[in-house]
C-alpha cells in the first residue's frame, strides 16, 4: 500500500515536473521562433537587425541637460538635444576643437575632423578683442521637434535655467565667467542678450580665453516654449522630464525606468542628420558578470569597462567580439597625507605628517612601488606608468622629457635612511621611538585597486614598511577623505579635457576642496593662475612644463598608472570611432551589419 | 478570530512605526550623503548645498524628524532623491509588482516541490530514493543563492543558452502577442525563480520529511490503516494534514527569506524590483526611498506572520485564536 501510494506521489511530481518542462518549451518555441536562427541569443532578428544594444551599469537620472548628472544622462540626452557647437579632441595635438557651420577655433590635423560640422546650431562667432563678449550667429533653418524654430532665446532662457539655485544643476559652474558671477549673482540681462533671434550675445565679467569661453556656452539648450511654464521647484519632478523634445539625431521611444531606454532615428533631425541605426536600446544590467554573459551570448552589443582578466576567455567563446580602448583619461594613485591631518582637523594648522611629511620619505615610497609590476600583472597593456595628473593624451602640455622614477628597493631604503628612518628588533623601519606602520584604505568592488594594493603591501614590507589594508564601502571611504580622516588611501581621478588642477592641488586648503594630501606649493598655484591667464592654451605650455617637474620632484601622492578604459563591442558595429571626449562620441555615425553576415 | 486579527493590526501599527522611527536615525547616523555625487572638481560646491536644502538635510536631526513625521501622518513619504524626485510610492508601485510575482511564484514552487519532496522521502524512509533526495536536498540547501545563481547562468545561458539572463522581456517582445509577451516573461522568470526556490524548498523537503516520519508514527494513522483506508487517504488526508501544521507556519516567515533573496536576484538578473530598489536606495543614501521600502517590507512581514498565523488555526481545529 505504502508503495502504491509513493507511486501517486511520484507521478504528481513527475506531472508537475513535465507540466513545467511544456510550459518551458512552449515559451522557448515562441522566442525561438523570432530568433532569426543565428545563434546569437534571443533577440528577435528583425529587431536585431536595426536595433544597437548598449549595456548600461544603472538608468539615467535625468534625460534633462539642466539636471541630468551622469555620464549614461549626457551620452543619451547628447543624442536627444542639438548642441551650439560640435566639440572634437584633435589626438594629434591633445587640444579640444570646436566647430559652427562656417566657422572652426583651429584648423583641423589632416586625418582628425571625423565630425561633421553640419550638427551645430552656430553659423559662427565672434570674440571680442578684450576676451570680454562672445556673439554667436545662430542657424535659422534649426527646428525642435515639434516644428517650432530653434532661437536664441531658448539659450537665454536655458541659461537661466542652469544658474537657477533652487534647480541646483551640476553645470552651474559653466557660467562662472558670467557678469555679475564674481558678485554672487549673474546679471542675465546684461550676461546674456539676444538682440533677434538668430543673435547670441554673452558677455563676461573678466578676460576669457576664447576656447574656454567656447567651452562654458554651449550648454545644451532646452525648448523655451515647452518648459516657460514649469515653475524652478517643480522642475526636477516636471512630467516633461519623460517626454524630452528635442531636435537631435533621435528622439526617445520608451523609457521602462530601471530597464530600459530606447531612442529611435529622428527622421526629421538636420542637426545634422538622422541616426544612421533605426533604434539603439540602452539597456540596464546592474551586474557585471551578467553584462559579460550578454555581451558573450549576443544580448547586447557594447558594454564598457570589461576588465582585462576577462579578455581571454570573452573573445575565445565568441569571435564576433573585440575590445576597444579609449584614453588616457583615468589614473590611479597611493595619496599620502604631507599634512598631519589630525592637528589640522582640530586646530586649521599644516604641519608635516610624521610619517609622509617629507618630499623625500614620499619619493622613497613611489621609488619602493613596483608600478610595472601591477601593470603586467593585471592592466597589461592597456596601463602607462603615470608621473602626474596631465595626461600624454594631451600631447601639446604633456612633458615627455619626465623619465618616470624607476622601481628600486635598494635606493628607496637609502633615501628613507637619510630621512633618519632604521630597521627596528621586528624589522619594521622606525624614527624616534615611531614604527613605520600605516593603514592604507581604498573603496570595496575595485578589482584593480584590490589588486595593485596587495603588490604595494608586499613591496613596502620588502624595504621594512609595515602597510595594513583596509577596505570601505565607498560612501564611507570618501566621506573620510573628505573629511581627512585617512593618513593613507589608495583613489583615482578621471581628468578634465581642460587643464584646471587647482581643485586638486591648491594651497589653500578650504578652497582646494580635493587636495586630499594637504599638499601646499605656492610655485603651483602661481604656475595656474599665470596658465588661466593665457588667452591662448598653447601659450601657457611652459607653465604646465615647470608645474609637471615639481609633481615629479615633490612626489605630494605616487601617481601609479593611466588606464586605458576598454570596452568590448560586437563586430557588427561599423563606423565607430571612440575618442577620449566618450565611447558614443560619434554613435550616431554607427552602422550596424545585417546579422546574415556575421553569423559564419 | 476577528477580534484576534484586529488585535494584531492594532500591535502592529506601533510595531512597524518604530521600525521607521529607527530606520529614519539609523541611515542618517550612517556615514555618507546624498549630495556626495555632487561632490566633485568640476562642480561648483554650492550644487551639493543646494542639493542638501532642497532635501531638508540642514535642518538639525530633531527637526528633520518631526517634519517626517508630519508628513508621514498625512500619507507623504516623500519624493525619492535618487530616481528623479519621484514620489516614493510611485517608484514602489512599479517595482512592488515584479518582486511580488517573483516572490509568489517562488512562494508556489517552494511549497509545491518541497512539500511532494519531503513526502516522497518520508514514505520511502531508508531507500535510495529518500537518500538521494535528501543528500540532494542538503546540497541545495547549504549553497550559497548567488553563486548558484551565476553558476546557473553559467551553464543555461552560457554553456547551453537556452535560458535568458537579464531583463523581463526581450527587446521587441511586444510584437509577440499577448500570450507571446507572457511566455516571454515566464521564460525570463524561469532562471531566477529556480535560483530562488530550490534552496527553500529543500529546506521545506528536510521539514515535510521530519513532520511526516513522526504523525506516520502516531496512533491515529495506525488507527486509519486498521480501519482499511486506502493508503492515499492515510497518507494525504491524515497524515500530511497534521503534518503540515508546521510547514504552514513557515509560510510566513519565509516571507522575509524569499524579499531578502529577491534583493541579489533582482540585481544579478536585472529585474527592477523591491530589491534592487533597496539596495540602490541605500547606496545612493536615497532617505525617503529607503524609509517607504522598510515601511512596505516591514508591513508584508508583519501580514505574513499574521496570515500564517490564522492559516494555523484554519488547519488545526484545536487551536483558537
Amino acid at each position: 500500500m505504502i508503495e502504491t501510494c509513493a507511486d501517486r506521489v511520484s507521478a504528481a511530481f513527475r506531472l508537475a515536473a513535465a507540466l513545467f518542462i511544456v510550459l518551458n518549451m512552449l515559451a522557448f518555441s515562441a522566442c525561438s521562433r523570432n530568433n532569426g536562427g543565428n545563434g546569437k541569443g534571443a533577440k528577435s532578428s528583425a529587431a536585431m537587425d536595426s536595433t544597437l544594444v548598449i549595456a548600461m551599469l544603472g538608468d539615467a537620472d535625468y534625460l534633462n541637460p539642466v539636471i541630468g548628472a551622469t555620464v549614461t544622462s549626457s551620452n543619451i540626452f547628447g543624442l536627444i538635444y542639438p548642441s551650439l557647437l560640435q566639440s572634437e579632441f584633435d589626438t594629434t595635438t591633445g587640444l579640444m576643437n570646436y566647430m559652427a557651420l562656417e566657422k572652426k577655433l583651429r584648423e583641423v590635423t589632416p586625418g582628425q575632423g571625423k565630425k561633421a560640422p553640419k550638427g551645430a546650431l552656430a553659423k559662427s562667432w565672434h570674440m571680442s578683442d578684450d576676451h570680454k563678449s562672445l556673439t554667436y550667429i545662430l542657424r535659422n533653418d534649426a527646428h525642435w521637434d515639434d516644428g517650432k524654430p530653434v532661437v536664441s532665446a531658448d539659450f537665454k532662457f536655458s541659461y537661466q535655467l542652469y544658474g537657477n539655485p533652487v534647480i541646483a544643476s551640476a553645470r552651474q559652474q559653466y557660467l562662472a565667467e558670467l557678469v555679475g558671477a564674481d558678485k554672487g549673482r549673474i546679471d542675465f540681462d546684461k550676461a546674456i542678450e539676444t538682440p533677434n533671434d538668430t543673435t547670441l550675445v554673452f558677455r563676461f565679467y573678466k578676460p576669457v580665453p576664447e576656447h574656454l569661453a567656447l567651452f562654458h556656452t554651449s550648454l545644451t539648450p532646452l525648448p523655451r516654449h515647452r518648459w516657460k511654464d514649469v515653475k524652478a521647484d517643480e522642475f526636477r519632478h516636471s512630467p516633461l522630464n519623460l517626454e524630452p523634445l528635442g531636435a537631435g539625431p533621435y528622439k526617445l521611444k520608451n523609457w521602462q525606468q530601471q530597464q530600459e531606454i530606447v531612442l529611435v532615428s529622428n527622421r526629421k533631425s538636420n542637426l545634422p542628420k538622422p541616426g544612421t541605426i533605426p533604434a539603439i536600446s540602452f539597456k540596464v544590467v546592474p551586474d557585471y558578470t551578467v553584462r559579460l554573459t550578454q555581451l558573450q551570448t549576443g544580448a547586447v552589443d557594447v558594454v564598457e569597462n570589461i576588465k582585462p582578466e576577462d579578455f581571454t576567455a570573452l573573445l575565445k567563446a565568441n569571435h564576433q567580439l573585440e575590445i576597444k580602448t579609449v584614453g588616457l583619461r583615468v589614473y590611479d594613485y597611493v595619496g599620502w597625507s604631507n599634512i598631519d591631518q589630525d592637528e589640522y582637523r582640530k586646530s586649521g594648522t599644516c604641519k608635516p605628517h610624521p610619517l609622509f611629511g617629507s618630499a623625500r620619505v614620499r619619493l622613497a615610497l613611489t621609488t619602493a612601488i613596483d608600478r610595472q609590476a601591477i601593470i603586467d600583472g593585471y592592466l597589461k597593456q592597456y596601463g602607462v606608468v603615470c608621473n602626474n595628473d596631465i595626461s600624454p593624451s594631451l600631447k601639446w602640455a604633456y612633458n615627455n622629457r619626465i623619465t618616470p622614477h624607476a622601481f628600486d628597493a635598494e635606493h628607496a631604503s637609502a633615501l628613507l635612511k637619510v630621512e633618519g628612518w632604521l630597521p627596528g628588533p621586528d624589522g619594521i623601519l622606525q624614527k624616534n621611538g615611531r614604527r613605520f606602520s600605516f593603514v592604507l584604505y581604498t573603496n570595496a568592488g575595485n578589482a584593480r585597486r584590490n589588486y595593485a594594493s596587495v603588490i604595494i603591501q608586499q613591496n613596502l614590507r620588502a624595504i621594512g614598511i609595515d602597510c595594513k589594508l583596509d577596505v570601505q564601502e565607498s560612501n564611507v571611504f570618501f566621506e573620510n577623505l573628505q573629511a581627512r580622516k585617512l593618513d593613507a588611501w589608495m583613489a583615482g581621478w578621471s581628468i578634465g579635457l581642460e587643464i584646471d588642477p587647482l581643485d586638486v592641488w591648491g594651497s589653500d586648503l578650504k578652497k582646494s576642496r580635493f587636495n586630499f594630501a594637504g599638499y601646499r606649493n605656492p610655485r603651483i598655484d602661481e604656475l595656474c593662475e599665470l596658465a588661466k591667464q593665457k588667452m591662448d592654451p598653447v601659450g601657457a605650455k611652459p607653465y604646465w612644463l615647470e608645474y609637471q617637474e615639481i609633481l615629479h620632484r615633490d612626489q605630494p601622492i605616487t601617481f601609479l598608472y593611466w588606464i586605458k578604459e576598454t570596452q568590448g563591442f560586437s563586430k557588427r558595429i561599423e563606423g565607430e570611432d571612440l575618442n577620449i571626449s566618450g565611447t558614443f562620441y560619434n554613435v550616431d555615425d554607427w552602422r550596424l551589419r545585417p546579422s546574415a553576415n556575421i553569423a559564419q | 478570530m476577528l477580534i484576534y486579527i484586529l488585535k494584531r493590526l492594532l500591535i502592529a501599527v506601533p510595531l512597524i512605526f518604530g521600525v521607521l522611527t529607527l530606520t529614519f536615525f539609523i541611515i542618517r547616523l550612517a556615514p555618507g550623503d546624498p549630495a556626495a555625487f555632487f561632490i566633485q572638481p568640476g562642480i561648483s560646491p554650492n550644487v551639493a548645498e543646494q542639493i542638501r536644502a532642497q532635501y531638508g538635510l540642514n535642518d538639525p536631526l530633531p527637526v528633520q524628524y518631526f517634519k517626517w513625521l508630519a508628513n508621514v501622518l498625512q500619507g507623504d513619504f516623500g519624493r525619492s532623491f535618487s530616481r528623479a524626485q519621484q514620489p516614493v510610492f510611485d517608484v514602489i508601485a512599479e517595482a512592488l509588482p515584479i518582486t511580488v510575482i517573483i516572490a509568489g511564484l517562488t512562494l508556489v514552487a517552494n511549497f509545491t516541490f518541497g512539500i511532494l519532496i519531503g513526502i516522497i522521502s518520508a514514505v520511502r524512509q531508508n531507500t535510495f530514493l529518500d537518500r538521494f533526495l535528501t543528500v540532494t536536498a542538503l546540497f541545495f540547501y547549504s549553497m550559497p543563492e548567488f553563486w548558484f545563481a551565476l553558476m546557473m547562468i553559467i551553464l543555461f545561458a552560457l554553456k547551453f543558452p537556452v535560458f535568458p539572463v537579464s531583463g523581463l522581456n526581450e527587446i521587441g517582445a511586444e510584437s509577440y502577442g499577448p500570450i507571446g509577451f507572457l511566455l516571454d516573461r515566464l521564460w525570463h522568470l524561469v532562471l531566477p525563480v529556480t535560483v530562488l526556490s530550490i534552496n527553500g524548498a529543500a529546506g521545506i523537503a528536510r521539514y515535510v520529511r521530519g513532520s511526516m516520519l513522526e504523525v506516520i508514527r502516531q496512533d491515529y494513522i495506525r488507527t486509519a490503516r486498521a480501519k482499511g483506508l486506502p493508503e492515499h487517504v492515510v497518507i494525504f488526508k491524515h497524515a500530511l494534514r497534521n503534518a503540515l501544521l508546521p510547514v504552514i507556519t513557515l509560510m510566513g516567515s519565509s516571507l522575509p527569506f524569499i524579499f531578502s533573496g529577491a534583493l541579489f536576484i533582482e540585481v544579478i538578473f536585472a529585474f527592477p524590483g523591491m530589491g534592487r530598489v533597496t539596495v540602490e536606495a541605500i547606496f545612493a543614501r536615497d532617505y525617503p526611498l529607503i524609509i517607504a521600502n522598510t515601511f512596505i517590507s516591514g508591513s508584508l512581514i508583519v501580514l505574513g506572520n499574521l496570515f500564517a498565523d490564522v492559516l494555523y488555526a484554519v488547519a488545526d481545529p484545536r487551536i483558537k485564536l
